[in-house]
């Protein structure tokens, strides 16, 4: 896929030109998306928004070293977990995942340490679960983190992360396999450290 | 991992029928006979799992407050141009960049220190080896001493000059 001739590119110029308006439907395309990747990531919503403020303002500010070998949103997705994962870093995983906002029925469960009801899993092993795999995936690379991202959380095929990416199929499952290998390594050290 | 997984890991992890048909078939009969691919594919699927809930609740309405663009747009002019020294202030690596040349700094100013002293040591050593020995305690004091011998020895051929005119003015008067 061509990345460089397509109306998007014609968007990304004209934000590189410094072009207000341009920046503006920019935003508004992607702001829905940046949001909710971000309340997947960290679950806080006032801080899901803070974060979508920041990588608006980096996209902004880097915008000029776009070079069209991705898509724009494939671009913008990296920043978007590169800036959870630097907010992680500053406020700690552990103390994060306590003040998530989970429901309130969720908090109750945790406070009476019962399992759920409904046979599915508990919020503290939920919460747990997630700070696992939020820990696992700040032990590979920016790039690895990213596709795996996007084929797992937005579900996307190998077909149209290589159109996305502008990487082979092959490219794409070799570097997916490395990560998911990586994982799988890092979830072993975990467990022999604990 | 055996090649024969290794290359449909993602059709088997995403059960997907899409791969080309033998090959696919074969994978699924190696995984049946191989424990350590099976396992190993076993712990990749658990993964899998645990990353999808990272995806953001189906109800979830991503409805930021309005007026978002114009936050973004404000915070971009407070944040204006990077600066190279927010490299150094904002990046754990430029922190420790600084940390670093600051202890080195510390250690280069402590070394010139040090060697300046021994070396004024050394020359008030030669100094005090040149004296004569009668004037050892004087030059202990520091580098004025060879002054004070000089002042001295000025005053001694001053009084002597004196007594010289006093003998010639006594001679007068006589």
């Amino acid at each position: 896929m061509d990345h460089k001739t397509s109306e998007e590119a014609a968007l990304v110029r004209r934000v590189q030109a410094r072009d207000e308006m341009a920046f503006r439907e920019v935003v508004e395309r992607y702001q829905s998306k940046v949001f909710s990747i971000i309340f997947g990531i960290l679950r806080n919503r006032n801080d899901a928004e803070d974060i979508a403020q920041q990588v608006f303002a980096k996209v902004y500010f880097s915008i000029k070293n776009f070079d069209f070998r991705s898509s724009l949103l494939t671009w913008i997705y990296k920043i978007t977990v590169n800036e959870c994962y630097d907010y992680l870093r500053k406020k700690r995983v552990r103390k994060l995942v306590y003040e998530s906002d989970f429901s309130q029925e969720d908090a109750q469960r945790m406070e009476a340490s019962e399992p759920a009801v409904d046979g599915s899993v508990p919020a503290d092993t939920r919460l747990a679960q997630r700070d696992l795999i939020l820990k696992l995936l700040s032990k590979v690379s920016e790039e690895e983190r990213s596709l795996i991202l996007l084929k797992e959380v937005e579900g996307h095929s190998v077909e149209e992360l290589a159109g996305m990416t502008g990487l082979n199929e092959n490219t794409i499952k070799v570097k997916l396999f490395r990560t998911r290998q990586k994982l799988l390594r890092a979830a072993g050290r975990l467990t022999r450290t604990r | 991992m055996h090649r024969e997984i290794r290359h449909h890991i993602e059709d088997v992890l995403t059960g997907s029928q899409a791969g080309s048909g033998d090959t696919l078939k074969d994978a699924r009969e190696h995984l049946a006979q191989c424990d350590e691919c099976r396992s190993e594919v076993q712990g990749m699927q658990e993964q899998t799992a645990l990353i999808r809930e990272l995806r953001a609740p189906e109800d979830f309405a991503a409805e930021l407050r309005p007026g978002f663009y114009a936050r973004v747009m404000e915070r971009i002019e407070a944040e204006g141009p990077i600066s190279i020294w927010n490299l150094f202030i904002e990046s754990a690596f430029g922190r420790r960049i600084a940390v670093a040349s600051l202890a080195l700094a510390l250690l280069i100013g402590v070394y010139v220190v040090t060697a300046e002293r021994s070396v004024e040591d050394s020359t008030l050593a030669l100094e005090s080896q040149q004296l004569p020995a009668g004037q050892t305690i004087v030059a202990g004091e520091d580098a004025p001493a060879r002054e004070i011998t000089q002042v001295d020895q000025l005053q001694t051929d001053q009084s002597s000059e004196d007594a010289v005119l006093a003998n010639l003015v006594t001679y007068r008067e006589q």
